[in-house]
């Protein structure tokens, strides 16, 4: 074949034509949906990241289906504690509206370990208007009990000062001011 | 003859049955309470003005508060954070650092397993007289000039119109540059699926109304979050008196969203 005076110039052309639409099907099939509908990423993984599981509901929501410890839990000094932090996350109790796994109750050392988490004195950066601290085990000798008492044998758990007042009622103790 | 008179005796029965069990049953129903809405149990909004309301993805102002005179290193929100993620050990999203200052006003950090078990005894290792002594929560800053998604080069990481750091674990590639460029160390290199991780300030529970994990579960306040377009609302009331709110490293550029209140200048 003899080539024109102008084959050149068609072959550049037709390579450019063909480089231009392989790049653009490669670019149709390879850049995801919703790319760049907010800027230079994927718009769906927003809604992929928001419609994530919720695993702590509120304390509302356990204490709905719980009455009773309810009108303890939110009458005591400790009404601003989550129940899931102790207890475990909603999702781990109830799914679909049914109860589906027990939640465990923590006993005797396990308390006094949660307890001393907030409540240890010796950690200091625990301002007197925030918490209450105390130090172990010079609060048990001071109160007169034995020093292997764990703290629910006196403070009731989801209002600590609930049994300790309504002792001081019956034996008439005045506040200390 | 028999018959019809047993039929009817089996009647008188069954309905007298039915009768005494029904009267009994809504008996029982006035005295006893029974628990409300046990099927679907209500969660109140706890963020005014989200649910019920298309998300504007352009109109959306969020802001995190962490008072650190409140902070009393329970660790609770380390808890409830690794467990709304199921986080996996030794990585952290958020955690609690606790600085010890001597009389010489030299600074002792540390965060052992993040805050993750509280601080349930005083430093040992160190032999100083300690003087003074505060817990310091760490999480994502939420940067309006994020470092880190300058960086990605897939476009994995990005800032959303409203204002949030996200990661797309589709598109991560986990070459850990955001890691690297994260100067608050929020990020981390998820073991198992090989792709970067960081706190989104909980966006899934923000967009249903809900707020963050770690401030749904802190007893003592610390940690503040909420919407700057609502003039009511605890942030914004913060951020528009007079209160001693700063960002950590100003100097980088990166405008944190995330102010602490009473933060002390040794903290970094």
């Amino acid at each position: 074949m003899k080539s024109s005076y102008n084959s050149h110039i068609k072959r550049i052309v037709l390579g450019l034509l063909i480089f231009a639409v392989v790049g653009f099907v490669a670019k149709m099939v390879l850049t995801p949906k919703s790319f760049g509908k907010y800027g230079p990423y994927r718009a769906d993984a927003i809604d992929e990241e928001a419609n994530q599981e919720i695993r702590h509901m509120t304390n509302a929501s356990c204490l709905s289906c719980h009455p009773y410890e309810a009108n303890i839990h939110l009458t005591g000094l400790h009404k601003t504690i989550s129940c899931e932090f102790c207890h475990g996350p909603y999702a781990d109790h109830v799914k679909a509206g049914k109860v589906y796994g027990k939640l465990p109750v923590k006993k005797k050392e396990e308390i006094k370990v949660l307890c001393l988490r907030c409540h240890n004195k010796a950690i200091q950066a625990r301002p007197g208007e925030v918490i209450k601290t105390v130090i172990m085990p010079e609060h048990l000798e001071e109160q007169k009990v034995k020093v292997s008492h764990t703290c629910d044998q006196c403070h009731h758990v989801h209002a600590p000062l609930k049994y300790i007042n309504r002792a001081k009622k019956i034996v008439g103790i005045k506040e200390k001011s | 003859m028999g018959e019809p008179e047993a039929k009817l005796d089996k009647e008188r029965r069954a309905f007298i049955k039915k009768v005494l069990n029904g009267t009994i049953a809504g008996s029982l129903l006035l005295v006893i309470p029974m628990p409300m809405g046990a099927a679907t149990p209500e969660v109140p909004e706890q963020i005014p003005g989200i649910r019920g309301k298309k998300w504007d993805m352009f109109d959306q102002r969020f802001a995190f508060i962490v008072d650190i005179t409140r902070c009393i290193g329970c660790g609770s929100c380390c808890v409830a954070d690794r467990r709304e993620f199921n986080v996996p050990d030794g990585y952290y999203r958020t955690w609690v650092e606790r600085y010890l200052k001597d009389f010489d006003d030299e600074v002792y950090v540390d965060s052992p397993h993040g805050g993750f078990d509280g601080y349930q005894s005083p430093r040992t290792d160190i032999e100083v007289e300690v003087r003074d002594t505060f817990f310091v929560p760490k999480l994502c800053n939420m940067c309006k000039e994020p470092p880190c998604v300058q960086v990605c080069p897939v476009g994995a990481t990005f800032k959303t119109p409203d204002g949030f750091v996200l990661v797309d674990r589709e598109r991560c590639v986990g070459c850990a540059y955001c890691i690297q460029a994260c100067p608050y160390s929020a990020r981390y290199l998820d073991p198992v699926t090989r792709t970067a991780e960081k706190c989104t300030w909980c966006y899934h529970r923000v967009r249903k109304g809900l707020l963050p994990a770690c401030v749904t579960v802190c007893p003592t306040g610390a940690r503040k979050f909420g919407d700057l377009n609502d003039k009511n609302s605890e942030v914004y009331k913060l951020l528009h008196e007079h209160e001693v709110l700063t960002v950590l490293k100003k100097d980088m550029g990166t405008y944190p969203a995330l102010y602490y209140k009473g933060l002390r200048r040794e903290v970094v």
